[in-house]
């Protein structure tokens, strides 16, 4: 179980913590601290810690620097967001910390406090809006694979050592189509950490612990992990 | 027997195609202000005006040479097929025909002639006798030869320049607001100027003056006097003179800067709205104009990317300051309220739009919005934002085309982040095109040679491009999730989500529309 604290109920809080509680693979801890919110939160069916954030023994108590693995920070309140990041970054330095932000020009302040990626609602919006206007079918597929369909699914699977697929070239691969999926690229670690599109590397070699990103339905990526021995 | 045949005259009229088709294209040569001749039309009838004075000149004081005469009777046809043209697209009274005769018939009784006449010609008149139709009048009439002697009335030709140029109208319909101002300015100077020039004759016309010798003469002194010119042919003599000259030329000094400031105030106060006009009228002879309403955060992130990507888009908005900002970037803009039916029938019905954004932070504004579109236009695509879960059903139920819910659109962003950020970055980089391979799609026409053929037979395979679904008629409830390189036979209206180097699905999209050249 991956423990995962949420920092602020605000609208994007509540999503996050609505998708996280159907997955079991999550431990999910939330906190606020407008008493308001906390009120809402239990109303809606989740656990929620209060807290003013007078001292740091709170984060301690929550477990950052000993179990938590990663942390949203979704307060509507800017100045909050940047004063947990800041005080959880000093706690842990492997955390991972994804923190909201309302204007653009906090996002150079929060990476500096911590944050390993920031998030705009506004932008993520106006980005999608974006592609409905430009590619109105691409953004019909993508829907398709959006947790809340629960369609489609994109998933990326380690190649485990001795598995059909280590070192095998991208040419050459037929097992994806034999399971219906499709493989969208691979991240591979001996070019240091860079992703590679299967459109683009026809000749490169696949090995293990390498990460295969692919497509399709949940049940075909199943049998698709079986095979290559990743399960 | 005569109201009989108008009538079946504007039936016939109106069976007519060719009719309203010959009517139309006037219209867009003459009137209409989104057309695209009526700007040549105008610079042609500037350049007419401009060389028929040249020749009226040049004749004063020159033999006319033979082409010269030809000029002139060419233009002056121009002038009068224009006049008629305007008068005949001024109105539609077949219609007016149609309607009364309709009336008559729901009231079961006789169109009378008589009545029909008089709407004809009282319709008409109204034409004729608007100031614009006298100045074309003034500039076509004194070409007729008994009425030579009027020739010097081929210079209101220049005033038929004003009718093409949209910047003096603009310009005299800013002043004409300050009607009131002017009025009480000209009261006085008129009030003034007899004042002055009546003390003057009294005291110095009656020979103690030289100079004045009639009423006329006063008055010319009182206006050269006030309007600060000064000659100094006549200059007063007598004391009473001088003094009623110290006042006369106070008062001329003080008409001249409260008029200066009227026109300057008129113009401060007036030059958003000329300028957002100006701006407006461009941006509606734009083809496939997107509009966005609301320019919060999300509004101008969205428009920065638009922008970016050359596509054309209006701002609507009726807040000052984020008018302001889309002001500053030199983005179209219209400040007003889209809760007003006006509002988005000026900007969506009538200009070419096929997409509109909704995106203001308040849904209610937005289900308006909505609604007021879809009522009635449906072919027009729009993206609405929500602002709360419980609303996205709403928008649906009001037939939006896409619902987006920023903050699920986060949230599912964050939850992929949870995982390995791998295929976060994946997605990321197809999305942002950081790299050439791109995600785009790929439309199969009907009548296109791909149809009937696999995957594989198009070369799809040799490129590399994946094909992750096919739409079937565009529609998401119909799709093929990975279809297979060698069973799958394209269909007409498939439309394709392809994965691939951008250029090689640029290349394929290019062979498809060659095909139909």
């Amino acid at each position: 179980m991956i423990k995962i604290i949420l920092f602020g109920y605000s609208k994007t809080g509540r999503e996050i913590a609505k998708l996280l509680r159907e997955d079991d693979e999550y431990e999910l801890h939330l906190i606020e601290e407008n008493p308001l919110k906390v009120a809402e939160a239990r109303e809606d069916g989740f656990e929620c810690w209060h807290s003013s954030f007078n001292d740091d023994s709170i984060f301690e108590e929550l477990g950052i620097g000993t179990d938590v693995k990663i942390l949203f920070c979704t307060s509507t309140n800017d100045s909050l967001n940047l004063f947990v990041t800041l005080s959880a970054r000093n706690l842990d330095k492997n955390l991972k910390i994804l923190t909201l932000i309302y204007k653009k020009e906090d996002e150079k302040k929060m990476l500096l406090a911590g944050a390993n990626r920031t998030i705009s609602p506004y932008d993520v919006g106006a980005l999608k809006a974006y592609r409905i206007i430009d590619k109105p079918k691409v953004s019909k597929v993508l829907s398709l694979f959006s947790l809340h369909t629960n369609k489609l699914a994109i998933n990326e699977i380690e190649i485990p050592k001795s598995s059909p697929l280590d070192g095998v070239y991208f040419k050459d691969v037929d097992i994806f189509d034999k399971h219906n999926v499709i493989f969208l690229g691979i991240l591979d670690r001996e070019l240091g950490d860079e992703f590679i599109f299967f459109s683009k590397g026809i000749n490169h070699k696949i090995d293990y612990k390498d990460v295969v990103v692919v497509l399709g339905s949940k049940k075909d990526i199943k049998n698709f992990k079986k095979e290559i021995g990743s399960v | 027997m005569l109201a009989k045949l108008l009538v079946s005259f504007a039936y016939f009229l109106d069976s007519l195609k060719w009719y309203k088709g010959a009517k139309n294209f006037t219209y867009d040569l003459l009137e209409n202000p989104k057309s695209k001749i009526k700007p040549y039309f105008d610079a042609f009838i500037i350049f007419l005006v401009l060389v028929t004075v040249s020749i009226l000149i040049y004749d004063i004081a020159h033999h006319l040479p033979y082409h010269f005469e030809i000029m002139e009777n060419i233009a002056v046809i121009v002038f009068i097929l224009e006049w008629l043209g305007r008068f005949w697209i001024h109105d539609d009274l077949r219609y007016e025909i149609i309607k009364y005769h309709e009336k008559k018939l729901a009231k079961e009784e006789e169109p009378s002639f008589f009545q029909m006449l008089k709407m004809i010609i009282k319709t008409k008149a109204k034409y004729i006798f608007s100031p614009m139709s006298i100045i074309d009048l003034l500039a076509i009439l004194p070409t007729y030869r008994p009425l030579r002697v009027l020739r010097i009335f081929l210079i209101f030709r220049l005033l038929k320049i004003f009718r093409y140029t949209k910047s003096l109208n603009t310009f005299f319909r800013i002043l004409s607001d300050k009607k009131l101002e002017f009025n009480f300015l000209l009261l006085i100077g008129i009030f003034a100027i007899f004042m002055s020039a009546t003390i003057m004759y009294v005291f110095e016309g009656v020979g103690n003056n030289p100079n004045i010798n009639s009423f006329i003469d006063a008055l010319y002194w009182s206006i050269v006097t006030i309007t600060t010119v000064g000659y100094g042919d006549i200059t007063p003599v007598t004391n009473t003179g001088k003094v009623v000259t110290f006042l006369l030329v106070g008062g001329g000094f003080f008409i001249l800067v409260l008029a200066t400031s009227i026109v300057t105030n008129a113009l401060s106060e007036k030059i958003d709205l000329v300028l957002e006009n100006k701006l407006l009228s461009r941006a509606s002879k734009l083809e496939e104009l997107i509009v966005v309403f609301g320019y919060g955060r999300m509004g101008q992130t969205l428009c920065e990317e638009l922008h970016a990507n050359g596509k054309n888009f209006v701002v609507v908005d009726k807040s000052e300051e984020n008018v302001t900002r889309a002001k500053e970037k030199g983005y179209f803009y219209l400040k007003a309220d889209a809760q007003k039916y006006e509002t988005i029938k000026n900007m969506v019905f009538n200009n070419d739009v096929r997409k509109v954004v909704i995106n203001t932070d308040n849904d209610a504004l937005n289900l308006s919005i909505l609604l007021t579109i879809k009522a009635e236009r449906k072919d027009i695509e729009v993206i609405v934002r929500a602002n709360n879960d419980e609303n996205i059903k709403k928008f649906k139920i009001a037939h939006a085309d896409f619902v987006i819910f920023p903050y699920e659109t986060v949230a599912e962003v964050a939850v992929e982040y949870i995982g390995n950020s791998v295929k976060f970055d994946a997605i990321e980089n197809l999305l942002l095109k950081k790299s050439d391979i791109t995600l785009d799609e790929v439309n199969i026409l009907d009548g296109s040679d791909m149809i009937g053929k696999t995957i594989n037979e198009v070369g799809f395979k040799n490129l590399n491009i994946t094909t992750i679904a096919v739409l079937k008629n565009g529609s998401s409830k119909n799709y093929i999730f990975n279809p297979n390189w060698n069973e799958y036979k394209f269909e007409a209206n498939d439309s394709l989500v392809v994965i691939g180097n951008e250029e090689d699905i640029e290349g394929i999209k290019k062979s498809i529309a060659r095909q139909f050249t």
